[in-house]
Parts: structure tokens; sequence; C-alpha cells
């Protein structure tokens, strides 16, 4: 605790120090270091904003931060009268609950202000100008790879509002000043595709190492669809998103040894994939498929690969699938996996909904679990994505406390791009209808039947949570739905549906 | 007059005679008068203890009140209510939480517990040992199947891990390929080969350095080849994790993937490799012991026990010498509370000799490390690191505000 908070003063003096004085010696390494962690490129960063200017305006606005940086007098009151959402409320009650020690004090000041700003971005009181002062004074304060879960955490939701400031609103994060804080160089698109190759196949990497977020949605998928095909010869699985086909290859190896019910039956893996806008090019999708052949051939199991076009909006056709009389159809379709991209849900929607037309066997859906979305506008969900986020770099942290540079790998390719993309789309999102709640809410009402979650499916996501840490947690929400969360936040929905009709 | 009330004293032929007193207790006729909880009483006290809501809602007070019977002291009841409680464990543990409590030591306290009620009269003993066997066959179906779902795990994740390093290998030859055909990268390429060499490292066999290399001091990359051979399953490294960190000890491995970071970086190594070295050579004192107590204390179940802990020893575990150092925290743990979760460790540690190409273990943090170092990373900040390490039991930092501990 002492070392905490002996900490928290020399961290301002850190920062404004190598704030000046590195900025010049950060541009002669910029060459060699300008695709690692990054983590001194946003000293780089030399504000615009000329504070003299606002210097009218920042009095007013001087005791609110004074207010809200005095250690001493921790301020809880006084944001609770401001934020009367929902969500907000609730946050603000936890943190409060946990506000202690000089470095939670530091924490809880960097939510003050990240508050402040979401809410000069969106509130009552717009005011662009206060924001901008405020994610000023934020981004002294924290760095993306350096200091503690908040602070890294804040750094990227600065980031994100940062983005939001500047992109008016637009797209994901034009940056005017063209340095981005998370050192990536001037790229607007903060997405995971701008990241190295190795960047993103070491973080994916560590991210599965450290976390059992990835092998949690497969397994239980996997699993699920295992038990539901367990007496076919044919398996046609058409896959949502497949990325780098890791799902499969446990699945594979499932089939292959599997006892009762016709050994190693023929699968064929449909994978979706996307037109041109080159987020992800469809050689990818070939490329997996092309090592999915070269696995199955290696543990022996009869299998082929396709692909299935999506139109340029992403809208799935279920014509333009190609089906086998008596195989077994699998739906699958995983969403919101930390290394997955963003997918528009009427793309989702209409890969459901095209699905149901086709009787699937099984639907297994994985999803993220939000909080009480949907109600207290921009301020609540804002602060139910910190929350959601807080969770994650807690719980990466708590798995792996000393290997703060693989986290912040993880974090600058993955989650960092994750945050500045929900936030935009939350901010976007105030005008229009609030999305629909959940997937899992939406496949109950286009009428799929949930399928049960078997004693050894459940088994088996406690016994792989039992390999990380015992912070994870998982939970049968209903009959189908298995959720895992990090301590008391859930994070991660799996569930399994079938189509009303028996085949 | 000195007749046996009851014939409740069939069950134990040694019993002294019994002295039934004016109040209706049956006593024995030691020279410290017992009471004998004959079916009668049994029954009595089993309804006031239900009248009150259960066995661990009732007190002996409570329950000597609506009991009223003379001559009942607290004493009776205080002792009679606990072993009518563990009776009833089984029970409510089962239902309560479906696989966590079906361990060995449930499974020997439902033997005990029922024996015990067999004590306490026919007619309730009847009903007992039915339930009891019963409960047992279910407690021991849901192991079995419990088992089956663990091997499976192993081998999916095996699976993935092999499959993942597909991809990592194919990463690193397009690398390069790239770099090779483009000359200079400027920068970019040679970062990607370093990083891929870095990552091969950590992706590939997943490895977990070995007690022997950890000796090594920032050995070079190509030594790191040589721990294909020695890989074992991340399993281990959070699982220990989590299980030091429940110690509270000043245990390096308190992180996972300490032990690769200890011979990393200069800065830290002093620290960390004090610490680790003297973690591990207290494991290395306990490693073949607990090679094979793992085995016992774990399971506890005569003959699939043996099979495990033969196929166990059958490998040539030396070469899992990590599997020592994670055993150890695994297995001081396991001494403590048994729970399932050690299961997949043991598991694991089957298969681990096996598998060179398990998925998802350690992030090989050494080399990752010393890459950046490579590159210049001045900003990293290498007192922070150790004063994680220190910190690593108290983790405050880790605390987010919004962390609600349960």
């Amino acid at each position: 605790m002492a070392m905490a908070i002996d900490e928290t003063p020399t961290v301002d003096i850190d920062f404004s120090a190598s704030y000046n004085t590195t900025a010049t010696t950060t541009t002669t390494t910029t060459t060699t270091t300008e695709d690692d962690l990054g983590c001194c490129n946003w000293n780089d960063w030399s504000p615009v904003v000329d504070l003299d200017a606002l210097s009218g305006d920042r009095d007013d606005f001087q005791n609110l931060f004074e207010s809200m940086m005095d250690e001493n007098v921790p301020n809880p009151d006084r944001a609770v009268e401001n934020y009367n959402s929902p969500g907000s409320n609730e946050a603000m009650m936890m943190m409060i609950d946990e506000a202690n020690g000089g470095d939670d004090f530091k924490g809880l000041r960097l939510v003050h202000l990240l508050m402040a700003a979401a809410e000069a971005l969106t509130g009552a009181n717009k005011s662009r100008d206060l924001a901008r002062v405020i994610l000023v004074r934020l981004k002294e304060l924290v760095s993306p790879t350096d200091g503690s879960n908040m602070e890294r955490l804040a750094a990227y939701f600065t980031d994100a509002l940062h983005g939001l400031l500047e992109g008016g609103g637009g797209g994901a994060g034009n940056h005017i000043h063209g340095k981005h804080m998370l050192g990536n160089g001037p790229h607007h698109l903060n997405h995971r595709d701008d990241h190295h190759q190795t960047d993103v196949l070491a973080a994916f990497q560590l991210l599965q190492d450290m976390s059992p977020y990835v092998k949690f949605g497969h397994f239980t998928a996997n699993q699920a669809i295992l038990e539901a095909v367990s007496h076919d010869r044919r398996v046609h699985i058409v896959d949502y998103d497949i990325m780098e086909g890791i799902q499969w290859a446990s699945l594979m190896q499932a089939l292959v040894s599997r006892k009762d019910g016709p050994p190693a039956p023929h699968l064929r893996i449909t994978a979706l994939s996307r037109g041109g806008s080159g987020r992800r090019p469809i050689g990818t999708v070939l490329e997996t498929g092309r090592r999915l052949v070269a696995f199955a051939a290696s543990i022996g199991l009869p299998f082929s690969f396709h692909q299935c076009r999506l139109d340029s909006d992403e809208t799935f056709r279920p014509s333009t699938l190609k089906l086998v009389r008596g195989e077994a159809l699998v739906m699958n379709c995983m969403l919101h996996l930390p290394h997955f991209s963003y997918r528009a849900p009427n793309s989702v929607a209409s890969f459901l909904s095209g699905g149901k037309t086709l009787n699937p066997r099984t639907v297994t859906l994985v999803e993220e679990e939000s909080g009480h979305a949907g109600n207290g506008g921009f301020m609540g969900r804002f602060m139910d994505s910190l929350h959601h986020y807080s969770a994650l770099y807690d719980s990466l942290e708590a798995g792996f406390p000393v290997q703060s540079r693989a986290r912040a790998l993880v974090e600058k390719v993955f989650l960092g791009p994750r945050i500045a993309g929900s936030l935009a789309r939350i901010y976007r999102a105030r005008p229009e209808e609030e999305e629909a709640g959940s997937w899992v809410m939406w496949l109950a009402g286009a009428g799929f039947r949930p399928a049960g979650i078997s004693f050894a499916n459940h088994c088996q996501a406690k016994l792989l949570l039992g390999l990380f840490h015992d912070g994870y947690k998982v939970e049968e929400l209903a009959s189908n739905r298995l959720v895992l969360g990090w301590k008391s936040r859930r994070l991660l929905s799996a569930s399994i549906w079938s189509s009303d009709i028996d085949v | 007059m000195f007749h046996p009330k009851k014939p409740s004293t069939m069950n134990s032929q040694d019993r002294p005679m019994c002295v039934q007193g004016d109040s209706g207790l049956v006593l024995t006729t030691d020279p410290k008068p017992r009471l004998r909880w004959t079916v009668e009483l049994h029954e009595r006290f089993v309804d006031a203890v239900t009248q009150l809501g259960g066995p661990d809602k009732a007190t002996p007070k409570t329950i000597m009140r609506v009991m009223g019977v003379k001559g009942l002291t607290l004493y009776h009841l205080k002792s009679h209510l606990q072993k009518f409680r563990l009776g009833k464990q089984p029970h409510k543990e089962f239902s309560d939480h479906s696989i966590k409590d079906a361990s060995a030591l449930d499974l020997q306290r439902n033997t005990a517990s029922s024996s015990g009620l067999m004590s306490r009269g026919v007619n309730d003993g009847n009903a007992h040992i039915t339930d009891a066997i019963r409960m047992q066959m279910e407690v021991q179906r849901r192991l079995h199947e419990q088992l089956e779902v663990q091997r499976h795990l192993q081998l999916r994740i095996e699976a993935q891990g092999k499959y993942m390093q597909t991809i990592l290998e194919k990463a690193c030859q397009t690398l390069a390929g790239e770099n090779m055909a483009s000359g200079n990268y400027k920068g970019m390429g040679n970062q990607g080969i370093s990083d891929m060499g870095a990552m091969k490292e950590f992706g590939s066999p997943m490895n977990y350095p070995s007690l022997q290399d950890l000796n090594i001091y920032g050995g070079d990359q190509l030594d790191l080849q040589h721990n294909l051979d020695r890989a074992t399953l991340e399993a281990f490294m959070p699982n220990s994790d989590s299980i030091c960190l429940g110690k509270k000890r000043p245990n390096p491995y308190n992180g996972s993937g300490k032990s690769p970071l200890v011979w990393s970086d200069d800065l830290r190594l002093q620290e960390l490799g004090n610490a680790a070295s003297s973690c591990l050579s207290s494991q290395e004192d306990h490693f073949k012991d607990d090679q094979i107590q793992i085995a016992p204390t774990d399971l506890d179940r005569g003959p699939e026990m043996d099979s495990i802990s033969d196929i166990y020893e059958a490998k040539p575990v030396l070469q899992g010498d990590p599997m020592g150092e994670k055993k150890y925290g695994a297995s001081s743990a396991k001494l403590e509370r048994p729970s399932p979760r050690r299961a997949p460790l043991q598991s694991d540690k089957i298969n681990s000799p096996l598998m060179m190409n398990a998925t998802g273990a350690m992030p090989h943090t050494k080399t990752w490390d010393v890459v950046l170092k490579e590159k210049g990373n001045k900003d990293y900040k290498g007192s922070k690191e150790t004063k994680d390490t220190v910190e690593c039991d108290v983790s405050v930092e880790s605390r987010l505000l919004f962390l609600v501990l349960d």
C-alpha cells in the first residue's frame, strides 16, 4: 500500500518529465521502435489545444478539476449528483466502496475525469472545449503501456474519447493531429489489421494463453455441436466468422476420436467471406481453409472446405449455400471474442435468420455479455463499457501480474481498438434506437428453440476455467446458456439453440 | 431396574447394560453414565431439528427446548447435532455444488457418515443406507464423467495447440520470405523476423523453460528451441498461479510464467532470480515426491488412481522439469483444499510429456522482453516490474475500482 501511495506523486512527475524531455529523444528512435508496443509514442503528442487561449474558460473548470482531483477529499457526492443515469450511479457506488489507498484514489480520479469528459461530449451541457481540456489532462496522467490497469484502461478510453471528439461523431477516431496515442503511426482506423501481422499473431497467442475467453467460446460451442451430431455421418458447419479456424481444430480432433456413433464423420465447413471492405481479404479465408484441410488430413478426418461469399453489405443469403442431403447442419456464430472484428448487426441478423430457414440442427452463439445495456443513454453505456473492459483487464492481470508487456500488447492490438470501436458505436447510436439487447434475446424472439447445455459441457467449462484463475466463473443462466464472468462481472455468453422444427 | 429399554444395544454387542432412568432416557451403566441415542430419542431429535428449520438453523439450546426431554443436556445435544450435520452433508453438498464437492474427501465423508448413521438405529439406518449408497453411486458416476470430460478437454486443447503451431510456422515462413525478398523493410522487416523468432519461442511449443534452463541467463534463442521438448501446458501456470495467489506467499511463481522473466532482464534478474532459485531449489527437493503424491492426494480413487499414476510415471517425466515447480505449487495447494481443479493438473501432466505442441502455454515472455529490449524500448520501466513482483501478493494495483471482490 505504502508503495502505491508513494508512487502516485512520482508517476505524475515522471510523466510530465518524460513528456517534456523525451520528446526529442523519441523522435530519433521512432524509426526502430515504430512498431513496438509504442509505449513512448504518446509522448510525441503535443497539445494543439492552446491552454492559454482557454484560460478564461479554464478558470471556471479549474475548480471542478481541483475538486475532482483533490485526493484528500474524494468527492463522490458531486459525481453522483451530476450523473443520474442508473448505470453510472451503480458504478459510482462500487467505486466509492472500493476507493481506498492512494492508488485507488488515482484510479478514481481517472474515472471521474473520464466520466467528465464523456459527459462533456454528450451530456446536457455539451462542451467540446471542456472535453478537450479534460482529455488533455487525462493524457498527461496515463499511458497505454505503463501504470496500473486503471491507468492503461483510462489511456485507451481517453484515446477513444479523443477520437470521438476529433472525429466529430463520424468515423471511429479520425485524428487531426495525426499522431495516435497508441503508437501505430497515423492510422485513423485503429483496427487490428493495422497492426503488423506478427503483432497480431503474437497478441492472439498471448490472449489465448492468458485468458479463457477464446477457449471457452470455442469449446462450449464444440461440445454442443458434438453432442448434437453424435450419430451423424455427415456434418456441415457454416461458420459466420471463421478467422483463423482455430475453433475447428479441436472439433476435428473430437470427431475423430469419438466413441459412440459412427466414427470420423465427414465434416464440411463453409466459411463466410466478406467482400471488399478491405478488412479481411478473401485470401485469408482461403488460407484458413487450406490450413484446416491440412490439419484434417493429419488426423485422418474426411473433410472439405467451402467458402461462401457475403454480399457487399455483408448480408447472408441462404441460397448461396451448398447443401447436401442427409447432413446435419450447424450454424456457428462467434461474435465479440476479444480478437474479433466488429460485425454489423444487420449482417448477423441476416445470418441467423437465413440460417433458420435452412433448419439447422444446432445454432451456437457466443457473444459479449453486456450489462444493463440500453438504459442511461451514452453515459450509462459508457460506464458499462468501462466496467466491462476493466473486468477484462483485471482478469488478464490477475493471471499474469508480471507480464505487463505481454498484456500491453494484447491491449494494444485487440482491446484498444475494440474500446475505440464500441465507444464510437455507442456515440453514434445515440439518436437512433438503442441496439437490441443481445443476440440471445433476438434468437429467442426469432423462434429458435433453446437446446440444453449438458452436464459434460458445463463440467468442461468449469474445468477449463480451473486451468486459469480462481476469479473466472461460469454460470448457467439458462438451460441453454453458459456465461463466463470475471468476479462479479459477466463477460461472455455461450448459448445453444436449435430450430423449432424437429429434424 | 436394570434392563435395556430398546434393542438398540444390538448394534454393538459389547455395549454395557443400559439403565432407564426416571426421565425416560436410557443411560449406560458405566462409571460415567453415557446417553444412548435410541431410535425414539433420535426421532424426536430429528423432529425438533426439522421444526427449527434444519440442522444448520437449529441450535442445541433450541432443540433442547423443543424436545423437552428431561435430563438431556446441552452437551448431549451438541455432539449429536454435530454428528447429524455431518451425516446430512453429502446430501446437501451434492445438490448445491454439482461438481466441486464431488471430490475424494466428500466421498470419504459420505461413507463415514453413512456408517455413522447406521449406528443410530435400525429403522433409520436402512433408509440412510440406501440413500447413502445411492448418493455414492451418483457421485461416482459424476466423477467418471468428469474424468472423461477432463481427458477430452486435454486432447482438445492440444489439438488447438497443434493447429496454432501451423499458423505460426506459416507466418514465420512468409515473413522470412518477405524479409529475404525485400532486403530491408526499414526496420519492420527486421523487427518482423525478430518478432517471429520471439514468437516462435513462445508461440510454437508453448515453452516453459526447464529448471536447468533457468540457470542460463539470457541464453540465446537457439537454446530455447530445445525447450520444445519440455513443453507443458499453460494449464500449469495459471493454476499454480491461482493457487499461489491464494496463499499470499511472496512467490515468484505468483504470476504464471515468472520463470521466463527470471532470465530475461538483468535489471529484474537479481530479485527474481534469487527468489526463483530459492523457490525452485526447494521445489526440486519435493519434485520427486510431489510427482507421486499428487495422484493419491488428489483423486484417491483406487483403480483409476493407479492407472493415472502409472501413466504418469511411465513417461520420462524428468524432461518435464517445469512441471515440477508447477506441481509444487499445485500439490501443496492440493493438500490444502482438494478440488476437481486439481484433476486437470493431473491429466495435464499425464499428457504433457507427450505433447510437444500443446497450445496456449506460457507466453515465452523471456524472449519477448529480450526482443523489446533489443529494440531499444527505453520507456519500459524495469523498476515497475520489480515493484509488481514484490507486491504481487498484495495486488493493490491490480484491483480495479470496479472490482467487487467476492
